[in-house]
């Protein structure tokens, strides 16, 4: 039987073991001379040239779109899914560094069901994002680690009703009712500023995102190199089969 | 602190106060329990009392044994009532991490292996006894699981107090060429006789039908044997006198209300807001 002594003991040695990777007590990110973090201002640069996402907000549900550009044409396009399911009701896309991305999605998945154990409710929009922007920001502010490098753009409908939530490397999230992020962010964001109706339908909404994508894009614009998510009032978050985009597309192109 | 796994540190003052002190140990909510799981030819049919047992007490005369694990993996669970709760729960949202991360929709076996592992690492400490049944992308399936974490694979599984009484009718009425109402009639018996024989066994039938891409729960299915026939009328009437007064004290609380102002059509206005 061990007893508390000999218990203490085996677990500090273990954690002392555990720690051996991080040598950092201090962190990488810290201020500059004018009140700035650079290395948040580098990790926004690095969303910038991320391939373009965007997202729109309707009155009955959700819709986010992302350009897939693959570097050549070698790559098996049916492995790369970019855009993920936090859960049932959540998706997500993001603009940025991919493995990041991976990374990210990991963790809130695992948030998502720790609330769902601790509180028998399936965890709202607002709350999933205040907690993927709580691991962002630790990232800032922790020894040895370096921001994340991706923004991201969160949809989801709750008892609130639809969301689109915007997630920087920084930690700050707010809501947005259309956005854009990634290389085209301020074009797209000035087209959609025109386009962007309050009372706009799911429908109306999927058509304007693929158009907004489309202005923005080099080369052609097909079935296979961008992703479609939608969540509608039924609160299942669903990613469109290519056949579904390419119906979507033909109509734009009519 | 440790990490996992049960503290024993307490074991031998608590041995002591029991021996010593005679400390009367608590006694953890059971559920006595009939389970059933059925395979037939579409799918698998899983059964339940709803009887909880605080020692000779009904704690609950309808709880819900049937746990869901995934929407087409469903579980019934024996023992003690917070175990196969907490460890049904665990288990699903391991299996929802998983099923997210993989892409893929989770399967039975992968639900039996979580809960097997989950199981053996606490000995048979934890007192769940479960019935897994569901169907995957690879066909029906249906396990029984024991609380030191051993399973079988079996056509047809009666767990709990009452599954002698209850595999009884199963053996009886097991055909493997049966389809869905044959079973759902033969799981409902088999939890009737658990009912009826056994004590640790009572209240409603629950019963859980799963297929392909859908899932039915008939939540108490069956009541007759929950009817309480003897009950007396409320509310309690006592004769007037029956209690003694022994002494009388009138306080006034509030002077008499004048009314100032009576408007017409007040009561109408009320309404209106």
């Amino acid at each position: 039987m061990l007893n508390e002594f000999s218990n203490n003991t085996i677990s500090l040695f273990l954690q002392k073991k555990k720690k051996k990777g991080s040598f950092f007590n201090f962190s990488l990110t810290t201020f500059s001379p004018n009140g700035k973090l650079l290395q948040i201002e580098h990790a926004l640069k690095a969303v910038e040239s991320g391939a373009t996402s965007l997202g729109i907000k309707a009155s009955n549900g959700v819709v986010i779109v992302t350009e897939k550009k693959l570097p050549t044409t070698l790559i098996d396009e049916n492995s790369v899914k970019k855009i993920q399911k936090l859960n049932d009701g959540i998706g997500v896309i993001y603009s940025g560094l991919g493995p990041d991305y991976r990374v990210l999605i990991s963790k809130a998945r695992k948030k998502s069901q720790q609330y769902f154990k601790q509180y028998n409710e399936i965890i709202p929009v607002n709350i999933i994002s205040r907690k993927v922007a709580g691991i962002m920001q630790e990232f800032t502010q922790s020894g040895g680690v370096r921001p994340f490098g991706v923004s991201l753009l969160v949809a989801g409908y709750d008892h609130n009703g639809p969301q689109l939530f915007q997630v920087d490397p920084s930690g700050s999230f707010w809501a947005w009712k259309a956005t854009a992020i990634g290389k085209n962010s301020s074009n797209s964001k000035k087209f959609l500023e025109k386009r962007y109706k309050p009372d706009m339908e799911i429908e109306d909404a999927i058509n304007t995102a693929i158009l907004t994508l489309k202005e923005g894009f080099e080369g052609e614009m097909d079935e296979f190199n961008i992703e479609v998510g939608v969540i509608t009032n039924d609160k299942k978050f669903r990613i469109l089969e290519p056949e579904e985009v390419k119906d979507y597309i033909s109509e734009l192109n009519l | 602190m440790q990490k996992g796994g049960f503290n024993f540190d307490l074991y031998q003052r608590n041995v002591e106060l029991i021996e010593k002190n005679n400390y009367k140990v608590p006694k953890t909510t059971k559920t006595g329990t009939t389970i059933v799981g059925v395979v037939f030819s579409d799918g698998v049919v899983l059964g339940a009392d709803t009887r909880a047992t605080s020692g000779p007490i009904v704690a609950d005369p309808n709880c819900e044994k049937i746990h869901r694990i995934s929407d087409y993996i469903w579980c019934a669970g024996a023992g003690t009532a917070a175990d196969t709760e907490n460890t049904t729960g665990m288990i699903s949202l391991q299996l929802e991490l998983l099923s997210l991360s993989t892409g893929r929709s989770p399967r039975v076996r992968t639900a039996l292996t979580l809960l097997k592992n989950f199981l053996f690492r606490y000995h048979g400490y934890i007192s769940a006894a479960l019935v897994l049944g569901g169907v995957d992308f690879t066909g029906p399936h249906l396990h029984m699981i024991h609380p030191h974490g051993s399973t079988s694979t079996l056509p047809y599984i009666s767990m709990g107090s009452g599954s002698l009484a209850a595999m009884a009718v199963l053996e009886t009425g097991y055909s493997s060429k049966m389809g869905e109402e044959d079973a759902k009639s033969l799981v409902h018996q088999a939890i009737l006789s658990g009912i009826l024989n056994d004590l640790g066994s009572g209240g409603n039938v629950d019963l859980c039908v799963i297929k392909h891409k859908s899932m039915e729960f008939f939540r108490n299915i069956d009541t007759t044997n929950s009817k309480r026939k003897f009950r007396k009328k409320l509310p309690y009437m006592f004769k007037s006198g029956s209690t003694k007064i022994l002494e009388k004290e009138i306080e006034e609380k509030m002077r008499k209300m004048e009314i100032v102002n009576e408007k017409e059509n007040a009561i109408e206005e009320l309404e209106e807001l």
